[in-house]
């Protein structure tokens, strides 16, 4: 295809075929591999970097201009996502020039926030903070936050809060979202391991999806899916028809909050009928037996009953796993974000266990991360665990962290933090008084949301480090700083599959805005305790350092060198030990796809894989007459992230999702309530009352609502309900009932 | 102190600077695109003869991921709000099977495109070879009814530039051996460009008397002959509907149209009077004043009205280039006209003149009513009706201020009841249960597109519309009977103007509470 398209034979004077308004568009080779673009983008130079907003972890190459982006595209020889973006990759530089940037400090007085200098900021932060622990004493102070900051910022923040400023208190929004597989995993495998890489999705012959709208939440990993040569059974386990489940080979519309029940009674089948490798068991776990005789009670009639699945599905559900050649479980928020939730995603981790399907291609117990950090939140936030997954209350993991670090012991605290919900809760009765909040929005976020805009106005001192001066969160700062947004800074973020990967500095920062790195440096030497982190000067100085962190833990990558070195290999999964890369080529298969538990040991003492179980919990709030309906809530659009503090800049992202909230529900329900789609309706939780527009759909069950979660009412309505050992909210269930508005027409 | 004001200064200087590529520099292998992944997603020869380029969208393989709406925003540059690409989600209502999809669409590169049919300019082509149907930006004079012509909403109208934009398939990528930026961006290999046989889509389209085969719940594509094809392993479920249905989409007042629309039908409805009138001379300054206002109304409507000369290019397809050349004509007739009646009022050579003056006004009203009647919208196939009354009830009423009789003042009561009538008639569109669905029942578009327009009228516009129903009610009809017991000028002047205020808004609320066929939308 490389003739001419049609010639012209008009004279040009009467039709123009070219011209200013033509010359715009036209295109000419971009070089540097990007194919044709359009000639006034054609960069002079580009680079790699991970992109700042789900845990895929995609490469994105910055066209540049003189060291500016002034573009982007998805690269194409990153290993994760092959040459592919979601849209919120393909706009992430639009929200970096938003009008509503924060680009100097703020501070409050009567009237509103007026800007201030750094030297000024700093200098209050550190007189109302440190007045604060004078006159309260340590907990009096906290700090909440983020997956989306880089993880040499992430564990500044942590050492410096803890070991610097004598805090005790921090936690990060992660808690919102993997706090659970967290938990499970460390439980279950004795560290926090996610087991597999994304090649999985390419060679499993079996997928099981719990809790997960892979299409929608993470677009480009069901790009790994359709990859798959296996002709793979597919199977969506999820009370809606989601793209995911619409897009599988079976789909369990179970009750929600079934699952548990759902998966125990897949492991009594898979044990009656002797699918189990004993082999494995034996050699791999430990408490297989207490599990069988737990899993006895769930008989098929029972988990029939509790799930509202058919018997020929469920029946055809258990063949599958129990067929399967190489069976890979995924789970999300579905899971993650439940009031029993812990123990569901170890229900997970019990089927992988019992079948031996861990530690081969195409298998695992494999947690779908949420945020782009989320996997560096969980290792290195030294906020409620010490770093590399070490204990706070562990004697000599404390010493260990003294040592490398070159701090006195004694500035190690050896309490556990507080986790989120019980810091809001010591706010909220008026114990912690000053809090600090850094890359979240929890107004809008944080389950049962007037409850925590209440406390966050109780606060004395509340400063918000942010990208914009517009969230919901910043309305209720004393002071806001000004951070540097993902492309205006280096660091490095790590995702899903454990792939450490590196963030570049694309972009320069508006105004005063300066990186979360550079803040926390300045507040160590502000603060006074500059001296602990002499050597905390840069990123990169500081990526040294988690490498000293992790050596010898399960997580070691004492053998990736340096920026450069993650830049050249497409980043580097952990564990990548010193002396790997003697060995091993890092850039070439095997060793740039790689899985844990392939020798069948795990991260216990014993290299044993626990079976851990509890019994089923009671939802902790069902609907009843006064409030019929169950309100699920969850991702909206691929173009939609979180709160929506960067998605809502670009105008082709706004453009990609409803322009209004909808609340999607069931034809038969919306028939009994006289509505239609486009109704008008007010939606009532025991917490609030909000309002949004109706659409009818079948993809919800009847009795079932959904909502998502993008939209600043919706956690309104959420009941704060949380699992008992993660502590992660329950945001997929709480109780409604509907009514419809008058009827407005337009 | 001063430490710490070197450290602040240090990180104010080191944010500043940027750093990806002093300290990354990287080789890049300068032929490595990704032509890999796309191979097979491009044809490798081009089409036959009978035979074009077309768009394949997999329905199976689309999640729903929309970055193709996003790389095409990205890969062509376009504006902040721009992209040529994009997305829908269809859904069942029906409870037994639970189904939703989305539809990403682009220009459907018609067959038989709306968009070239209607440019008075010829500022589209359709490439013979490729088939694929081009926006020439530099030709364009920003008329917009190109828009108006596209049954798929393709061309988006850009008022800072004064011309619209359209997907062109990436021509200059394909020439290269690329693949579109939808193409290329696509996850899960759901968009291609295939070939298709033009002819064969014309019979499906426009011979096949089945339902439409294009997409449920898309416009007819028997208007243009999109070609497109969104393939699925089974065949989607009829009773699809958008999953943004409820939602209207304002259509746009174009107010240089209402006013050029309205001062052009008082010109032909003055100058026709004055052909049968024996007060020529006031009559025939009222059509030269009316029709040349009329045309600058419609210049002013234009986004390049420098261009707007090259307007008779397109008039062998486009009833707009028609209606521009009849009324450029009319407008020169009636001034001569004009004229002519202040020398020589009453002789026959007048008359004559009067007679083809009015004669080419009536084609040029004629052109006008085309014009809206081509782009197939429902409500507009009334503009025959519309255009006429409103011609005949403004001369009439001119005729009646200048010459007040009896006579007239009874056709004027006559004209503004037949009037009255139509609209009543509108108005009851929809009172039975087409117009509480939400989106149009297999089949029954006109019926629920004209129940639509009237919810409209009697909902959102209802103000206006009982505003304009008193303008034409009050200077229409009670004032001439009035006049008929008792006359005063007051009454004839109030007549005349309430009847042009009512006719401004009944012709704004013609552009407004249109319902336009549209592609599934609501992302």
């Amino acid at each position: 295809m490389t003739t001419p398209l049609a010639k012209r034979v008009e004279p040009s004077w009467l039709r123009e075929f070219s011209g200013p308004l033509t010359a715009e568009l036209v295109q000419q080779p971009g070089e540097f591999g990007l194919g044709r673009l359009p000639s006034r983008l054609k960069p002079d130079a580009t680079a790699e970097l991970v992109c700042g907003f789900c845990s895929t972890g995609c490469g994105l190459t910055a066209h540049l201009r003189n060291g500016q982006a002034i573009n982007l595209s998805p690269s194409t020889a990153y290993p994760v996502n092959l040459g592919m973006a979601c849209p919120k990759g393909w706009e992430a530089l639009t929200p970096l020039a938003a009008p509503d940037r924060a680009t100097t400090p703020l501070l409050r007085n009567h009237s509103g926030l007026d800007p201030i200098d750094w030297d000024h900021a700093l200098q209050v932060f550190t007189l109302r903070f440190k007045a604060l622990l004078d006159q309260h004493g340590p907990e009096s102070i906290a700090f909440l936050s983020s997956g989306q900051i880089c993880t040499e910022e992430m564990a500044f923040l942590g050492a410096l809060f803890k070991f610097g400023m004598g805090g005790l208190h921090g936690d990060s929004n992660t808690r919102q979202c993997m706090a659970t597989s967290h938990v499970a995993y460390k439980q279950s495998f004795g560290f926090d391991a996610p087991p597999y890489t994304y090649a999985d999705f390419e060679e499993s012959d079996v997928m099981v999806f719990v809790g997960s709208n892979l299409c929608v939440a993470h677009p480009i990993m069901w790009q790994r899916v359709l990859r798959n040569p296996h002709n793979p059974e597919i199977i969506v386990i999820d009370p809606r028809k989601t793209e995911t489940a619409s897009a599988a080979t079976q789909h369990l519309p179970i009750q929600p909050k079934s699952d548990l029940v759902l998966l125990y009674g897949a492991a009594r089948e898979l044990i009656a009928r002797n699918k189990v490798d004993s082999q494995f068991i034996s050699a791999s776990t430990a408490g297989f037996e207490g599990f069988a005789t737990f899993v006895r009670q769930f008989s098929p009639e029972l988990v029939c009953a509790v799930t509202g699945l058919k018997a020929e599905a469920y029946t055809r559900f258990v063949d599958s796993i129990a067929c399967g050649k190489r069976v890979s479980f995924w789970w999300t928020m579905g899971v993650n974000q439940g009031h029993e939730s812990t123990r569901t995603a170890q229900a997970i981790v019990n089927l992988a266990l019992l079948t031996g399907n861990i530690g081969r291609r195409g298998t695992g117990a494999n947690s779908i991360t949420g945020q782009c950090n989320a996997m560096g939140s969980r290792l290195f936030a030294n906020a409620t665990g010490l770093f590399a997954g070490r204990d706070f209350l562990n004697p000599s993991h404390r010493a260990e962290i003294a040592h490398i670090l070159g701090i006195p012991e004694a500035r190690i605290p050896q309490r556990n933090s507080l986790a989120y919900d019980q810091i809001i809760e010591r706010a909220r009765d008026g114990r912690i008084k000053g809090l600090w909040i850094i890359g979240t929005n929890p107004s809008h976020s944080w389950i049962g949301q007037d409850a925590l805009n209440d406390t966050l106005r109780k606060l004395e001192f509340l400063v918000v480090q942010d990208a914009y001066t517009t969230t919901e969160t910043a309305r209720h700062a004393h002071m806001l700083l000004p951070a540097a947004a993902w492309g205006e800074k280096e660091g490095t973020f790590i995702n899903s599959e454990r792939r450490i990967g590196l963030a570049k500095k694309i972009s320069r920062a508006p105004g005063a805005a300066l990186a979360d790195f550079h803040i926390f440096r300045l507040i160590a030497h502000y603060w006074g305790c500059g001296n602990l982190f002499q050597a905390w000067t840069s990123p990169q100085a500081v990526f040294q350092i988690l490498k000293h962190l992790s050596a010898n833990t399960p997580c070691d990558f004492t053998g990736i060198d340096d920026y450069r070195h993650l830049d050249s290999a497409g980043g580097i999964q952990w564990p990548w030990p010193l002396g790997a890369a003697e060995s091993h080529d890092v850039t070439k298969a095997p060793n740039r796809e790689r899985r844990l538990f392939e020798n069948g040991r795990f991260f216990h003492a014993d290299g044993k894989a626990r079976f851990i179980f509890d019994q089923p919990r009671e939802l902790p709030e069902k609907p009843d007459a006064e409030f019929p309906f169950a309100l699920l809530t969850g991702r909206g659009t691929t173009a939609q992230w979180h709160t929506l503090t960067r998605t809502n800049k670009s105008e082709i992202l706004r453009q990609l999702s409803p322009a209004e909230l909808q609340v999607e529900v069931h034809p038969h329900d919306a028939k009994a309530l006289g509505v239609r789609s486009g109704s008008r309706v007010s939606i009532a939780s025991r917490r609030a009352t909000i309002e949004a527009a109706v659409l009818v759909t079948a993809t919800v069950q009847e009795g079932q609502v959904y909502l998502p979660m993008h939209d600043p009412a919706t956690n309104k309505l959420t009941f704060p309900a949380f699992d008992p050992h993660s502590r992660q909210p329950s945001y997929k269930f709480c109780a409604v009932r509907l009514a419809p508005l008058s009827r407005k027409r337009k | 102190m001063g430490e710490l004001r070197t450290l602040l200064d240090q990180a104010i200087a080191d944010q500043g600077q940027l750093t990806a590529v002093a300290a990354f520099a990287q080789a890049h292998d300068l032929g490595a695109i990704k032509t890999q992944h796309y191979r097979d997603l491009i044809p490798l020869s081009l089409p036959k003869h009978g035979q074009q380029f077309a768009f394949e969208v997999d329905l199976d393989r689309c999640s729903g991921c929309k970055a193709c709406v996003a790389a095409c925003h990205s890969l062509n540059g376009l504006d902040e709000h721009e992209s040529w690409r994009e997305v829908g989600t269809l859904i069942s209502n029906d409870w037994r099977r639970p189904f939703r999809q989305t539809v990403t669409t682009a220009c459907h590169h018609c067959v038989d495109p709306g968009c070239l049919n209607g440019c008075p300019v010829l500022a589209y082509e359709k490439d013979p070879v490729t088939g694929i149907v081009r926006h020439l930006d530099d030709q364009c004079i920003g008329c917009q009814y190109c828009v108006m012509m596209c049954p798929y909403e393709v061309p988006k109208y850009s008022e800072a530039r004064g011309i619209v934009r359209k997907c062109d398939m990436c021509s200059q990528r394909l020439v290269a051996g690329e693949a579109p930026a939808c193409v290329q961006a696509c996850p899960t290999a759901a968009i291609r460009i295939s070939i298709v046989e033009s002819k064969s889509l014309v019979v499906d389209f426009r011979e096949a008397v089945t339902q439409n085969s294009f997409l449920p719940s898309s416009p007819d594509p028997a208007i243009t002959v999109p070609t497109t094809r969104f393939v699925s392993r089974e065949p989607l479920p009829a009773d699809l509907a958008p999953s943004d249905a409820s939602t209207v989409r304002e259509q746009p007042a174009h107010w240089p149209l209402v006013w050029m629309l309205v001062l052009t039908q008082l010109g032909v409805g003055a100058s026709a009077a004055a052909l049968f009138s024996s007060s020529r001379g006031a009559l025939m300054i009222v059509a030269s004043a009316a029709t040349v206002l009329g045309l600058v109304a419609s210049v002013a409507h234009l986004g390049q009205p420098l261009k707007a000369w090259r307007s008779f290019l397109g008039l062998r397809r486009s009833w707009l280039s028609r209606e521009i050349v009849a009324f450029g004509i009319f407008a020169a007739l009636v001034s001569l006209a004009t004229w002519r009646v202040w020398i020589h009022s009453a002789s026959s050579a007048t008359t004559l003149l009067l007679s083809v003056t009015t004669a080419v006004g009536v084609v040029a009203v004629l052109c006008s009513a085309f014009v809206y009647r081509a782009t197939r919208r429902v409500f507009w196939r009334g503009a025959f009706i519309t255009f006429f009354l409103t011609a005949a009830l403004l001369g009439t009423a001119a005729w009646t201020t200048i010459a007040p009789t009896a006579f007239l003042l009874s056709l004027l009561a006559i004209l503004a009841a037949s009037k009255l009538a139509v609209e009543m008639k509108t108005l009851r569109h929809g009172d039975d249960e087409v117009v509480d669905d939400v989106s149009p029942r297999p089949g029954e578009f006109d019926r629920w597109s004209l129940a639509q327009t009237a919810g409209l009228l009697r909902g959102r516009f209802a103000l206006l519309m009982r505003c304009r129903l008193a303008c034409l009610i009050t200077g229409g009809l009670a004032l001439p009977l009035i006049s008929l017991i008792n006359f005063s000028p007051i009454f004839a002047i109030s007549s005349f103007a309430l009847c042009f205020a009512g006719e401004i808004i009944e012709r704004y609320l013609f552009f407004r509470a249109v319902v336009p066929p549209r592609m599934p939308g609501g992302s």
